[in-house]
């Protein structure tokens, strides 16, 4: 395993009154996609809603058409594993999220048990739901450790890192391994003003809707594996 | 569920391609899913709950291999936020095949909540289905479940009641 446990960075706050929290961490979310996009290359990536949607698009564009860019908590590490699973010879990222994983963690027994080699799993754990503005997840209070609770379920090569190079390190070591699946939980900063002291560009919008994402993410799995997925009706 | 029944389904799974199944087990379905485990050409996921069962599916389906979701049509309301997701919004699709708990005949308290949703659980999803209750409909009803998913990319159920699960 590579990274350090994790360790509490921040206390548990009331629900109520205004969202002012430390970052989960130094690393910036930015700056772990380009580590991990540098890695990859023909991989196919499923990935959650919310900011790092379009962060993602800008910080990996070589795998806009590789990438299949889900709004849906909950679903995404079970997809990457039903992809990973149809696909065995084909390495699988799933980039999910602390609330997307906290909606399932069943699928983390469902990996321990299926094993799946071929996938990586992600997880950016900025503490809270960012899509709305911010309220803290589970993991926000310190006490709820992802990695652990994967190791629990059978996910024995799994990890929280603090750092762009323990993060790269992790993801390294995953997309090496062949023979069973990693989860890497990532405690990153993902505030605006984080992003902007670590002088990232600004961050393209993604126009495109859910089924547009399908029909491209389709398209590509069909050109790269040389077979018909959605194909053409008995009759024009 | 008759041995014959789970054949049916077998047959029909193996007309439609499937070489994947996710399920979460239930009583009248029980038979089926020894026989998925068994079957040399299906490989069987078993799911924490039927969303994550859905969500496997779904990728499955973008893999271009074909998957089935078994399970008591309870499951269909655990699945609805990730089949609403995948099925309205995305355009991946998800073929079930689901027990009728609660219909006329049931005889257990608790599945009548079961009855009473299921129907209107898929309507609301926009999600064709065909009930069977004969064993002579079953292997034709996935086979035809599969045709209409891959040409709506929309999500389709097999609803085994009657005699062809008690």
């Amino acid at each position: 395993m590579s990274g350090s446990m994790s360790t509490p960075t921040s206390s548990p706050t009331s629900n109520s009154g205004p969202v002012v929290r430390p970052p989960a961490s130094a690393m910036t979310r930015y700056s772990a996609m380009e580590a991990l996009a540098a890695l990859l290359t023909d991989e196919l990536v499923v990935l959650s809603l919310g900011g790092a949607v379009d962060e993602w698009y800008t910080a990996a564009p070589h795998l806009r058409e590789a990438s299949l860019f889900q709004q849906q908590l909950g679903c995404v590490t079970p997809q990457a594993l039903g992809l990973a699973l149809g696909l065995p010879h084909r390495r699988v990222v799933s980039l999910d999220t602390d609330g997307g994983l906290l909606f399932n963690l069943g699928v983390l027994a469902t990996l321990g048990n299926e094993q799946p080699g071929n996938l990586l799993v992600v997880v950016w754990d900025n503490e809270r739901y960012q899509s709305i503005g911010g309220p803290r997840t589970h993991t926000s209070s310190g006490t709820v450790d992802l990695a652990a609770i994967a190791r629990g379920a059978g996910v024995v090569h799994a990890s929280t890192v603090r750092d762009v190079e323990a993060f790269a390190a992790a993801c390294a070591a995953g997309l090496a391994d062949q023979a069973a699946p990693h989860v890497v939980v990532a405690k990153v900063d993902t505030s605006p003003e984080g992003h902007a002291a670590a002088g990232h560009p600004v961050v393209r919008r993604k126009h495109s809707d859910g089924r547009e994402d399908t029909y491209r993410f389709v398209r590509h799995v069909e050109a790269t594996e040389g077979v018909t997925i959605m194909g053409p009706s008995e009759h024009n | 569920m008759t041995p014959t029944a789970v054949q049916a389904v077998i047959a029909g799974l193996e007309r439609a391609g499937v070489t994947l199944a996710s399920y979460l087990p239930d009583s009248l379905l029980k038979p089926l899913y020894p026989a998925l485990d068994a079957h040399p050409g299906i490989r069987t996921v078993p799911c924490t709950n039927e969303g994550e069962g859905a969500a496997i599916c779904g990728g499955v389906f973008l893999s271009g291999k074909r998957a089935v979701l078994c399970m008591e049509n309870s499951g269909l309301r655990a699945a609805a936020e990730p089949l609403a997701r995948m099925g309205l919004g995305s355009g991946i699709p998800v073929v079930m095949i689901m027990s009728y708990r609660g219909e006329l005949g049931e005889n257990n308290w608790w599945a009548v909540p079961h009855g009473i949703t299921m129907e209107p659980m898929l309507a609301a999803l926009r999600i064709p289905y065909r009930v069977v209750r004969e064993e002579a409909g079953i292997e034709q009803a996935v086979v035809d479940a599969y045709e209409w998913s891959y040409s709506a990319y929309q999500h389709s159920a097999v609803v085994l009641g009657g005699s062809t699960v008690r």
